[in-house]
């Protein structure tokens, strides 16, 4: 017999090493075939349990769950509310439209081969590149419940053609949605603004606020400031789907979408169109001197006494409709290209500029209320003035004879303000920064769009703040006399300049500037809309001017447009309706492509009838050269329609330079 | 000539009555739950694949009664051969297996990222799954022959080594689910084989550090031998929540599929889970989540106690077996398919990880069918010449 340590464990095999066969079963054997019997009843033990456990005490939880498994909740838009302007006439409404989407959680349980696949025949059929459609994918990797929009506006062909290969796309849906459709082109479009689709930093913002992933959601503008009106209640609903995301049921809704709310706006659309059509004609008249810039511009038209806004216009501008569906990645570079000039900045509402000569009423009437000037007292207009030994000019080199305040005004005679600025150098109290920002400079105006540049009014204090060496932080005699004529460093936006003019108009009164009339209920048709919301402004602000005062400031402006020394006399000396308005010509340092160093910003403001102001108005070219020559023939324009006046009736000429 | 005649008459009539022993000594126990099990087997697989192909409710059905006639003509062949020819003729078994799962790695279909199948026109045929039966005898008797050696080293390292091989090939399909089975098998072979218990001890040691260095260490080192699927597979089995929509989604569908089928069942028509296509695979793979789905835990629970029987019958073959050889092919056999129930009912319900490996007998599939069968029809052979050992 072998050792055991050569052979099998003791006991394994038959003692008898030439006796194989037969074989017995050993003891030693017996155990592992008992062990054999044991790991048999114990997997099925285990698997009897484990199935116990699922199905018998948890059965109706998991009933539950693949019950709710093949329900798909879904979000159905609702249709947006429609813009109207102040007649009712839509600027903005929705169009219905088909949509093709993407289940991401029934498009990731395909296999990749699938996945790229279907991705590549998607981008053949909409004409979208392969990679935008992945990287949207991506970009949803955490929400696989909702379904990421590839294209809207697919046309029936197509959408036809997807439906009869739903096998072929797994994952892919067709939807209805609605698009913003611009009935009037791109007008007012950075005040309309526009929508799209909610980004995650808006999501979270919005947390708690019912908006979900895929929302299209008011971007800037009208859209944005009221997009909780706009937007109306999303449908919610179920519909049965199976693991393809193949909808398998008709949709159920819990909740049917509700429509936005119609917004009107205080905006005129025929006088906004000859506003934007007057600005680009000026800014076209400016450019073609050839020695201005000439990029942009901006006009407001408003009600002197409601602050309702009747047309806003920003120059350059863009279409609005590149936004609707899915955005073309060039479009959205074109807008940003320097060249263009940012288009989507409302400049009347966020652009800043030195105002010029159409700051002097802000001096004048600082002057008269603080005391240091009487509208009788004459002071010689040079053509030069000498303070502290720094030389200031006149834009008239030729003028030189003793004026009252109504006449500088009217001829707008720096060196006349020059000396009245320095009045106020020697005052401590900065007055005529304190009388500035009572009338409405250096702060928002608290329109309903935004959003909205403050401006500045320089003092001895910001002075000091602002600048970092010891001779900038000083105020001097010359930073007073810039103020005096809106040069220097202030700056103001255009709307905060027409607030002003209308404040001038209706006799000392701050409006708010608003463009939103009311919340209203779609109109069902014959009937009249309810409105749900009037915009109620706060009521307009007495500054606590003098009447006398402003008297005369009007009167210099009046003079302006009908004294033959006014600045804007030739353009508006005939008009039919008396117009009272100043222009404005204010050096910028700028730095632009072919224009480097000063480049002058055209002013002109103003209001009509004199008498009982119905309309003020103030158009700003930038870059665009003398007030008088680009940006009054601008506003006038706009008088000229909002008061239907026939163009054959008048006799306008260029006005003066300044 | 006369004597000539009448000893082949002799001898028929010794053949004839040996014939009738052969057959009197079958395990017909064994058969009827086979016979059982495969017509459930039928019965779940109609009512699952029932609405799989639009306007072929038999498709799939048709096609597994096919199989079963294949199977069922091999195994009565294996009944017939005694086991010592496969003991004889182990290392042409082996050669074979070799040949097929390389043959597989070059010439095989491609199918969702691994190449498992050989094509013979309409026909596909699963190399790995002839190869376990392949392996269980040429594994066997290569530890039966060297039972009495001197050395139990040689015998425990040769056989890891001559496993290793077909492991590795089927590892590289990639088909992990049958590279756990040939695991299981040689440890089976081993185990009934006699090996010293310290030599499995050892075997069992070098395990683990190969599992943990696959999962850990060569990963950290910067040399990943799991596919990240599989991968994930391993760590979503075990936190199934860490990715609901993604690896472990196939997992707690199933798991919902199987815990809605609650006592009874929700019949053909109301499982959703099986109807709607959440279950993926829910013909192959998964068709146990079907079942329980379809049929409840009364319908899961017969199926099991059909395979418990056969796990039964199974063990006393290996008792009985009249060879050493053929108690360790039994032992082996009858692990692999305890190993496989496990690995495939315990992946629907949550308790092992996702592998694709077949349900014996349910899930639909000619490889898996025939496979299964023949081992039956081997186990059978068994057991008619350790009765009739025996009864000597």
């Amino acid at each position: 017999m072998s050792s055991p340590s050569a052979n099998l464990p003791g006991g394994f095999l038959p003692p008898d090493p030439r006796v194989e066969e037969p074989y017995r079963v050993t003891p030693q054997a017996a155990i592992r075939i008992a062990i054999l019997g044991v790991v048999a009843v114990t997997i099925f033990c285990a698997l009897f349990f484990r199935l116990w456990a699922l199905q018998v005490i948890s059965g109706e939880r998991y009933l539950e769950v693949a019950k709710n498994n093949q329900v798909r909740t879904f979000r159905a838009p609702a249709p947006r509310g429609s813009i109207v302007d102040r007649n009712g006439e839509v600027l903005v409404s929705n169009r219905p439209g088909t949509a093709v989407q993407l289940w991401p959680a029934a498009f990731d349980q395909a296999t990749p081969e699938t996945q790229t696949f279907v991705v590549h025949r998607l981008a053949t059929l909409l004409h979208i590149p392969y990679r935008e459609i992945r990287s949207d994918i991506a970009a949803r990797k955490d929400d696989l419940l909702t379904p990421i929009t590839i294209k809207e506006n697919v046309n029936e062909e197509k959408i036809n053609y997807l439906l009869e290969h739903q096998n072929d796309f797994p994952g892919v849906q067709i939807n209805q949605t609605y698009q913003r459709h611009y009935d009037e082109g791109g007008i007012a479009a950075q005040t309309l603004g526009y929508v799209s689709e909610i980004s995650q930093q808006q999501l979270d913002a919005a947390k708690g606020k019912g908006y979900a992933a895929g929302d299209r959601i008011g971007q800037t503008g009208v859209e944005a400031t009221y997009d909780t009106y706009l937007r109306g209640l999303p449908g919610i609903g179920r519909v049965f789907v199976d693991a393809l995301g193949r909808v398998t049921s008709a949709r159920q809704f819990q909740q049917l979408p509700e429509a936005g709310d119609n917004v009107r706006l205080t905006i005129d659309a025929e006088l906004q169109k000859t506003a934007e059509e007057a600005l680009a004609y000026g800014v076209r008249l400016a450019h073609d001197d050839g020695q201005w810039a000439a990029d942009g511009g901006a006009l407001v038209a408003m009600d002197p006494n409601s602050g309702e806004i009747l047309a806003l216009a920003s120059n350059p501008t863009f279409d609005p409709s590149i936004y609707t569906g899915r955005v073309d990645k060039n479009d959205l570079k074109e807008l940003a290209d320097p060249t263009a000039n940012h288009p989507t900045l409302d400049r009347a509402v966020a652009g800043l500029y030195p105002p010029g000569s159409t700051f002097k009423p802000v001096t004048a009437l600082a002057a008269l209320e603080t005391g240091i000037l009487s509208p009788a007292e004459l002071i010689q207009c040079t053509p030069k003035e000498v303070v502290d030994g720094q030389t200031f000019t006149n834009w008239d080199p030729y003028a030189n004879e003793p004026m009252t305040l109504t006449t500088a005004l009217a001829a707008s005679c720096d060196t006349y303000f020059y000396q009245v600025a320095l009045r106020f150098y020697n005052r401590t109290d900065s007055p005529l920064q304190k009388w500035a920002r009572t009338m409405g400079f250096g702060a928002s105006t608290g329109i309903d769009v935004g959003p909205e540049a403050t401006g500045l009014i320089p003092t001895p204090a910001w002075r000091r703040h602002y600048f970092k060496t010891e001779i900038d932080k000083i105020w001097t005699s010359g930073d007073s006399v810039q103020l005096g004529i809106g040069q220097g460093d202030v700056l103001v936006t255009p709307l905060q300049m027409t607030r002003f003019y209308a404040m001038l108009a209706n006799g000392g009164k701050l409006v708010e500037p608003h463009i939103v009339q009311s919340v209203e209920e779609p109109a069902t048709p014959g009937q009249p809309p309810v409105v749900l919301r009037p915009y109620s402004p706060k009521p307009a602000k007495d500054v606590g001017l003098n009447p006398n005062n402003i008297r005369v400031v009007q009167e210099g402006l009046y003079d302006a447009t009908h004294a033959n020394y006014g600045t804007s006399a030739g353009i508006f000396g005939s008009f039919p309706v008396p117009i009272a308005g100043k222009t404005g010509t204010a050096e910028k340092f700028v730095r632009l492509p072919n224009y480097q160093g000063l480049q002058d910003q055209a002013w002109w403001c103003g209001y009509g009838p004199y008498d009982k102001p119905s309309l003020v108005v103030c158009a700003m070219i930038e870059n665009g050269g003398h007030g008088g020559v680009v940006a009054a023939p601008v506003a006038l324009q706009v008088f000229q329609k909002f008061f239907d006046v026939d163009p054959n009736s008048f006799n306008a000429s260029v006005g003066n330079s300044d | 000539m006369a004597t000539i005649a009448r000893e082949t008459r002799a001898a028929r009539g010794h053949v004839g009555s040996e014939v009738g022993a052969y057959l009197r000594h079958l395990d017909y126990l064994l058969i009827a739950a086979v016979a059982g099990v495969i017509t459930y087997g039928i019965w779940v697989l109609t009512a699952v694949t029932r609405n799989d192909v639009p306007g072929d409710a038999g498709y799939f059905v048709s096609r597994q009664e096919v199989y079963i006639a294949v199977g069922a003509v091999l195994a009565a062949v294996a009944v017939a051969v005694s086991p010592e020819v496969y003991r004889r003729y182990a290392n042409a078994l082996y050669a074979v297996a070799i040949a097929l799962l390389l043959l597989v790695l070059v010439v095989g279909d491609d199918v969702r990222g691994s190449k498992r199948w050989i094509e013979f026109g309409s026909f596909r045929f699963q190399p790995s799954e002839i190869g376990k039966v392949l392996l269980i005898l040429f594994l066997a008797a290569f530890v039966a022959n060297r039972a009495r050696s001197d050395s139990p080293w040689k015998t425990v390292w040769g056989a890891v080594g001559f496993a290793a091989l077909p492991m590795i090939l089927v590892f590289k399909e990639p088909d992990f689910g049958s590279t756990l089975i040939y695991g299981s098998a040689l440890l089976a072979v081993l185990f009934f084989g006699g090996v010293p218990w310290k030599h499995l001890a050892s075997l069992a040691i070098a395990t683990a550090l190969i599992a943990l260095s696959a999962l850990w260490f060569l990963p950290a080192a910067g040399v990943e031998v799991l596919d990240a699927y599989q991968k994930d597979r391993l760590i979503g089995f075990v936190n199934p929540d860490v990715d609901p929509s993604g690896t472990t989604y196939n997992v707690n569908q199933s798991i919902t599929a199987v815990g809605s089928g609650g006592i009874d069942g929700r019949g053909v028509a109301g499982a959703s889970q099986t109807n709607m296509n959440y279950l993926p695979e829910h013909n192959t793979d998964f068709i146990f989540s079907s079942l329980a789905e379809q049929r409840g835990f009364l319908g899961a629970a017969i199926l099991l106690l059909l395979y418990a029987f056969i796990a039964w019958r199974g063990i006393k073959i290996v008792a009985i077996a009249p060879s050493l050889y053929t108690s360790a092919v039994a032992g082996a056999i009858v692990f692999s398919f305890l190993f496989q129930i496990f690995v495939n009912v315990g992946m629907t319900i949550g308790i092992a990880p996702v592998t694709g490996i077949p349900l014996p007998f349910v899930s639909f599939g000619g490889s898996s069918m025939i496979t299964t069968m023949l081992m039956i029809g081997i186990l059978e052979s068994i057991y008619v010449r350790g009765r009739l050992a025996g009864r000597r």
